[in-house]
């Protein structure tokens, strides 16, 4: 692991260094950076084009140029010595101030899109494999292929035009008509009959049930202001953590008599973490990272100590879905607390919380939960318009693969030894189909950044798209540089991680 | 227009009952030919035609996609020919109606200016036709040239191995470390000055083939293991035999559909090249080059931005579909048997 | 099923009880690009308690659609009508709980292919316990010790250190005595095994046939054994029903059918089996008195001296050495079998022969001519010397060209031969090996398989070589098409006088063509001998060993074949010790 760790960072060096050469020389080749300066007779032109000369080394050949841009990338390596700056772009300012504004956003943007994508496409991809041929299926399917053929500019700007404007108008006053209210309790009830499928008896039951389910919840967030000051509420909290603990379970475990006390030492562990969330009320108000993790760890130890100590036999099992609990309250009590900053934010914005330029409120000043709300929201529709496409890739794809080790022979001798269909999926399906997966997230990350190059510029971040477009359009290689090393490091890494990730889930594989 | 497309992979990609069926059991493989023994007549390539004659979706993109070709070129006229459409996208005119699109579909009338004016009066039906033929000479091209430097590069990493080998995937290493997006606006600022569209095509070309290539390689290493090949090479075939007569033709199926696959991608990434400025630039036009133009516009006159992404969008779409139907029709595997 | 004496001590079938198994009127269909295409139909067979049933058939027949169908393991769009009892209960439209609860249970699964039927990713001791759990009600501890106990019954080595190994970690014998063991482990009165040992070698194979056997008598549970292969249906069977194209052919006690059979079906079948020690004492071949080596003085078709082969490694993967210092001649005009397991080094042999891998080092001389290390052009006037016949009939013809494109494809490259007189050879071969001139403009997927091995031969054949490489030529062909193929390339080689290196895996049908057998074990030659003499008097103990194991399609003669090789084991485990 150790010696595979080595060597793929000296391997990985030396690709970095072989795409930032050529790039380097393509970006020089590009076009002219004297070119608006020749095209303007304003007086002291000859001076401008001298300083511009001296400032980008044009009197330097272009490997030289790189050689002194290398030097510049070095300098950044060499602990405490000299300066570090990432070079100059052509206003003679270092870029590496710039890079620190611009890599947080970016990396912010396209982190939560490719998770969020992973998650989603994942859960979606096995639901159509095993709904096969359905119209669940049929209609996933023709979702995928429409975004495949969306321009990312092109839902962005719909986006930001229709979305965020009517959205941010309809959360002024939030209200429906019953039809509107009827009508969405009817497609959410259309969706959950075809995931859950069955007879035609079942799936008009589940439609029934969903339908008035949805309905109902919604009159009741809406009648009682639900959209103004949203909140979950402690009791809110430890129920969903109850029913969440309940379905990690079944779902990892079973509900057959030999695991039951894996149920009951879920619920347990979800109902300690909601009590300690409670107890920990107080100090919520104002947090910092600091706080927020260690609570968050202390969460999770105690579910999964709990998920030890009442496992019996299968405390094992036990303790790691208990984990899964304890991270599922921690992200309940996440999403509680930045639904109760929501007021004020709602109040600091100006009364439009979806924001559609920009990557934060300037000046907020608000709490750990303000701040981080503000965040979110501000996220929502750029991470929306670039996950669309690896949203699909990772439905297609996980549902390619489900279905190929659905036919693998260990799949029938899984069912041949009477195992149940929960095991059979979860266990011997699931697993290996993840396989694949792996090294499909490290080339679509590349692929992510790609679009967030693009939503950037429609949603005016001044995040790395905007220090390439402008670098390029300038012809200013060192500010397009810093994009490309960014990126290249952020590749090779998530490569690196998607082998072990790989070696992890397939013991055929020796990392070496 | 990843490295690694997911609606081209080559992983086994057993979809359909029938797979499910040779996969239990060793019996049923040659079960299963006794009842293709009425249609053996049929030569593959029939076979494959009608396998894709029956796949729903791709005849609709089919028939979309002839359609926005049939109405692009005929509208305006392409080169010397002229079309039945009267106006030129290049002239302004009275603007009626504040530019508002006059196509009414029920009942069926195209009126003054069927998908309105822009800000100063030109036709925005030509245009966006001029835009649409543009994009679809772009994406072609990329298709045309990514697939020839692909299929190249693939077959002789994938055939030669050894050095060959290594050489290519480094670069190919190399080159994953770049966002297409960002390579291809490098690209096309310097292609810009050269050839307008067509310039932009090839380079775009040059720069989309690492998809392909994998594909290719990874089709190339299974066939040249296959027994057929080593039946070649041990009565002396030439690797030029080899690689052409014998493994190529094998392989022109998976080749045809991420050719495909490659133009609807193309259309996508000119589109967000324009959009960023990088691409077609004016007075030439495209289908993104059309959207980046009228953005700030969109407010008061929205139907500039809807027409050329509506486009946009049936074209891609229209590729997708007939490229999913074709990888159906070419491998069996995933052959849907539509109960 | 008519009652017989029982075989051997233990094995009483007994007709008093009710049978384990109960099948009537079983049919499986299934829906093929929008057709009902019929896998089998109308079968009836039922299995007593402690009773060993052999489903035999070519494949096509249907024989292990049924037994899949038994308990609901086929694909979705398979239909699936008739009756299917165990010990009474119902199974075929049986609800899916219910199904689960006989699968693994009452019944246990023996598949082909241990390395695809176990999970890789999985340790194989979990996948054991994992059935103890979902059908016992024991604590993991106890479900622990109870699969390590398993893994010794069914001689897994190490069973403690091998319960947290991954498939891939054991070798194909390993892994179908862990796939036996957890086939075992809930004690099921049914065992169904689908050809359980295809994918071994032949000493495995002997080696899990035994512990079959063991097991059978221990345990006294029945076993549906499926499989294409008549020696192993000898070694184990007690009855036999004979399938063919989906339906019942013939049904009896094994003895009986094997020999009297009623049949035409079941007649033709077990005479096309080879029957290993049959050529020699019928005596057809009459090379016996034939020397040992060819005359000095003629040059021989094949020459290899010292011949080493490695496959390089890469990165820190060492080389490994597939041949090693092999030297042996083949006489023009005579067929020399080349016998080894999986790994031996024979294939590799013949490719190299044919110039298709590099040699290490050594010789290989056909008809004078030294190929090693020669460049590709230097290589190809000699080529036409020699050619193979490839394993896979379905993929060694290119698909995208037409048989007679295939054929000619030579004649082109050698002799220059296009349009007419191209045809015209393409013709006669054709004729030579028995197929209509109208199907050189077919495609190989119209053929059958053994039409498409009759089109590999012409090939071969196009440039009237002096060395024929024929690299287990009929191992993926069915019994009586195989028969057919071995007759035509005896008339061939007759006709001809070409000579011939014959690889196989299998003693008989090397038998029924060669006047010499060399014998290879881990790429070194252990042996090399007349044929009388290495079947006969084998000196080597590795070829004693490969000759005993091997099954004979005859159940009095595999008996004592079994006590035998028994007998030797224990002597040859006493000397070892």
């Amino acid at each position: 692991m150790r010696v595979f760790i080595v060597r793929r960072v000296v391997v990985s060096f030396f690709i970095v260094l072989a795409s930032t050469a050529l790039m380097y020389v393509l970006v020089a080749l590009s076009g002219n950076p004297l070119q608006d300066l020749l095209e303007n007779n304003s007086p002291g032109r000859e001076a401008r084009i001298a300083a511009r000369t001296q400032a980008l080394n044009l009197d330097v050949p272009i490997p030289g140029r790189y050689l002194l841009w290398l030097q510049d990338v070095g300098q950044c390596l060499v602990p405490g010595g000299a300066q570090c700056t990432l070079g100059l772009d052509r206003q003679n300012r270092a870029v590496l101030p710039q890079l620190e504004v611009a890599i947080g956003s970016t990396l912010r943007l396209v982190i939560a899109a490719t998770v969020l994508a992973l998650l989603l496409g994942v859960v979606t991809g096995v639901v159509t494999a095993l709904r096969q041929y359905s119209s669940f299926d049929y209609g996933v399917t023709f979702v995928a292929f429409l975004c495949f053929s969306l321009p990312v500019f092109w839902v962005s700007t719909l986006l930001k035009q229709y979305i965020a404007i009517d959205l941010n108008t309809w959360l002024r006053d939030p209200e429906m008509t019953y039809a509107s209210i009827v009508l969405i309790g009817l497609v959410v009830g259309a969706l959950w009959a075809v995931v859950i499928g069955g007879d035609r008896r079942r799936r008009l039951v589940v439609l029934a049930v969903a339908t008035l389910a949805t309905a109902g919840t919604l009159t009741v967030l809406l009648n009682s202001g639900w959209f103004q000051r949203p909140t979950f509420g402690i009791l809110g909290v430890g129920v969903v953590s109850l029913v969440a603990a309940f379905l990690w379970s079944a779902l990892f475990a079973g509900l057959r008599p030999r695991t039951r006390r894996v149920l009951y030492a879920n619920l347990a562990a979800a109902l300690a973490g909601t009590v300690l969330v409670a107890v920990a009320q107080p100090f919520m108000a104002d947090m910092s990272w600091l706080t927020f993790a260690v609570l968050a760890v202390l969460v999770v130890a105690v579910a999964v100590a709990i998920g030890w100590a009442l496992g019996g036999h299968t405390r094992r099992l036990s303790a790691q879905i208990a984990g899964v609990t304890g991270v599922t309250v921690v992200v309940l009590m996440s999403l509680d607390q930045l639904l109760r900053s929501y007021p004020t934010v709602y109040r600091k914005t100006g009364g439009r919380p979806i924001a559609t330029t920009g990557s934060e409120t300037p000046n907020l000043n608000g709490t750990f939960w303000e701040t981080n709300l503000d965040l979110v929201l501000h996220l929502l529709l750029p991470t929306l318009a670039i996950m669309l496409i690896s949203f699909a890739s990772y439905t297609r794809y996980t549902r390619a693969s489900m279905l190929d080790v659905m036919n693998q022979d260990y799949v029938r001798t899984a069912r041949a030894k009477g195992l149940n269909e929960r095991t059979v999926i979860v266990r011997h399906s699931f697993r290996n189909a993840l396989i694949p997966l792996a090294t499909l997230v490290a080339f679509d990350f590349a692929g992510v950044l790609g679009g967030a190059v693009v939503t950037e510029t429609v949603f005016g971040w001044s995040g790395m798209g905007r220090l390439f477009t402008t670098g390029l359009q300038q012809i200013d290689p060192n500010p397009v540089m810093a994009f490309f090393l960014i990126t290249a490091v952020a590749t090779v890494l998530f490569n690196m991680i998607a082998d072990i990730a790989y070696a992890f889930l397939d013991p055929r594989i020796r990392l070496r | 227009m990843n490295d690694r497309d997911p609606r081209s992979t080559e992983a086994p990609r057993i979809e359909s009952d029938m797979a499910g069926l040779v996969a239990a059991d060793t019996d049923v493989l040659e079960a299963a030919p006794t009842a293709q023994r009425s249609v053996a007549a049929r030569s593959s390539a029939q076979t494959i035609l009608l396998r894709f004659l029956r796949h729903r979706a791709a005849m609709s993109g089919l028939v979309v996609l002839s359609l926005i070709v049939l109405l692009a070129f005929s509208s305006i006229g392409f080169g010397p020919v002229p079309g039945w459409w009267g106006l030129d996208f290049r002239v302004p005119m009275p603007l009626e109606d504040g530019g508002r699109p006059t196509l009414q579909l029920w009942p069926f009338s195209l009126g003054a200016h069927p998908f309105g004016q822009d800000n100063i009066g030109r036709d925005y039906f030509a245009l966006a036709m001029k835009g649409t033929q543009q994009s679809l000479i772009i994406a072609f091209l990329v298709g045309l040239v990514g697939t020839a430097v692909g299929t190249v590069i693939g077959a002789c990493a994938g055939y030669f191995r050894g050095t060959t080998e290594s050489v290519l995937m480094r670069m190919t290493d190399v080159i994953i470390t770049i966002p297409l997006l960002a390579v291809a606006a490098v690209i096309a600022q310097i292609s810009g000055g050269v050839g307008g569209v067509w310039g932009l095509g090839i380079f775009l070309g040059l720069v989309t083939w690492t998809g392909l290539a994998r594909i290719v390689r990874g089709e190339f290493l299974s066939l040249r293991e296959k027994e057929f090949v080593d039946a070649a090479r041990s009565v002396g075939a030439s690797s030029g035999r080899i690689i052409f007569r014998h493994i190529l033709p094998n392989t022109i199926g998976v080749i045809i559909v991420a050719a495909t696959l490659a133009m609807s991608s193309a259309i996508l990434l000119e589109s967000a090249l324009s959009f960023l400025g990088f691409g077609v630039r004016p007075p030439a036009t495209s289908l993104g080059q059309l959207i980046n133009n009228y953005r700030s516009a969109m407010g008061p006159r929205p139907w500039l931005f809807w027409w050329p992404g509506l486009f946009i969008i049936a074209i891609a779409l229209a590729v997708n579909f007939i490229g999913d139907g074709l990888r159906d029709a070419f491998d069996p595997r995933q052959d849907r048997a539509k109960a | 099923m008519t009652i017989h004496t029982p075989t051997t001590a233990g094995r009483r079938v007994r007709e008093d009880l009710d049978p384990v198994l109960e099948v009537s009127g079983l049919g499986v269909d299934f829906r093929v690009e929008g057709e009902w295409v019929t896998a089998s139909r109308d079968v009836s067979f039922r299995i007593m308690p402690g009773e060993v049933l052999a489903l035999v058939g070519e494949s096509g027949s249907g024989k292990s659609v049924s037994s899949m169908a038994i308990l609901g393991l086929l694909p979705r769009n398979a239909r699936v009508t008739g009756s299917a009892k165990v010990r009474g209960k119902e199974l075929i439209g049986a609800r899916p709980a219910a199904l689960r609860a006989v699968r693994g249970n009452d019944v246990g699964l023996i598949f082909q292919e241990p390395m695809t039927a176990l999970n890789p990713v999985l340790p194989v001791g979990f996948q054991v316990t994992e059935v103890l759990l979902s059908h016992q009600n024991i604590s993991p501890e106890q479900a622990r010790e109870r699969a390590i106990e398993l893994f010794r019954l069914v001689d897994l080595p190490n069973p403690e250190g091998r319960f947290d190994a991954y498939p891939h970690q054991l070798s194909g014998g390993q892994r179908q005595r862990v796939m036996i063991a957890m086939a075992i482990a809930c004690d099921p009165v049914l065992l169904i095994a689908d050809e359980p040992t295809t994918a071994l070698d032949v000493t495995v194979q002997a080696e899990i046939l035994d512990l079959l056997r063991d097991l059978h008598e221990r345990l006294d549970s029945a076993i549906l054994l499926i499989t294409h292969d008549m020696g192993v249906v000898a070694d184990l069977a007690d009855d036999l029903v004979v399938m063919r194209d989906g339906a019942i052919v013939e049904s009896g006690p094994i003895r009986k059918v094997f020999g009297h059979p009623e049949q035409t079906y079941t007649r033709d079948l077990l005479s096309a089996v080879p029957h290993l020690g049959a050529e020699i004492a019928a005596g057809t071949l009459q090379v016996s008195d034939r020397a040992e080596e060819p005359a000095p003085a003629v040059t021989p078709a094949l020459d290899l001296r010292n011949l080493v082969i490695e496959y390089p490694g890469r990165g820190r993967t060492p080389a490994f050495r597939a041949v090693d210092d092999v030297s042996f001649s083949v006489a023009p005009g005579e067929v020399v079998g080349l016998v080894g397991e999986s790994g031996s080094g024979k294939t590799t042999i013949g490719r190299a022969v044919v110039g298709l891998l590099p040699v290490t080092s050594g010789t290989v001389s056909i008809a004078g001519a030294d190929i090693a290390g020669l460049s590709k052009r230097e290589l190809k006037p000699l080529r036409r010397r020699s050619a193979i016949v490839f394993q896979d009939p379905a993929a060694s013809l290119n698909p995208r060209m037409t048989i007679g494109e295939s054929i000619g494809e030579p004649l082109l490259l050698h002799e220059g031969l296009r349009k007419a007189p191209l045809d015209r050879r393409v013709e006669e071969l054709l004729d030579r090996v028995r197929l209509p001139h109208a199907y050189r403009n077919r495609y190989p997927h119209e053929l059958s398989g053994g039409q498409r091995q009759r089109v590999g031969i012409a090939r071969a054949l196009s440039l009237g070589p002096e060395l024929l490489v024929a690299d287990e030529p009929t191992s993926a062909l069915d019994v009586s098409v195989q028969a057919h193929v071995l007759e035509l390339f005896k008339e061939l080689q007759r006709e001809q006088g070409f000579a011939c290196l014959f690889i196989s895996h299998d003693l008989a049908v090397v038998e029924i063509l060669a006047s010499r057998i060399a014998v290879l074990r881990n790429g070194k030659l252990v042996e090399i001998g007349s044929r009388e003499g290495v079947l006969l008097n084998p000196t080597d103990p590795y070829t004693k060993r490969l000759i005993a194991a091997a099954p004979v399609p005859d159940p009095d003669e595999q008996e004592s074949r079994r006590a035998a090789r028994a007998i030797a084991l224990a002597a040859g485990a006493d000397a070892d010790h």
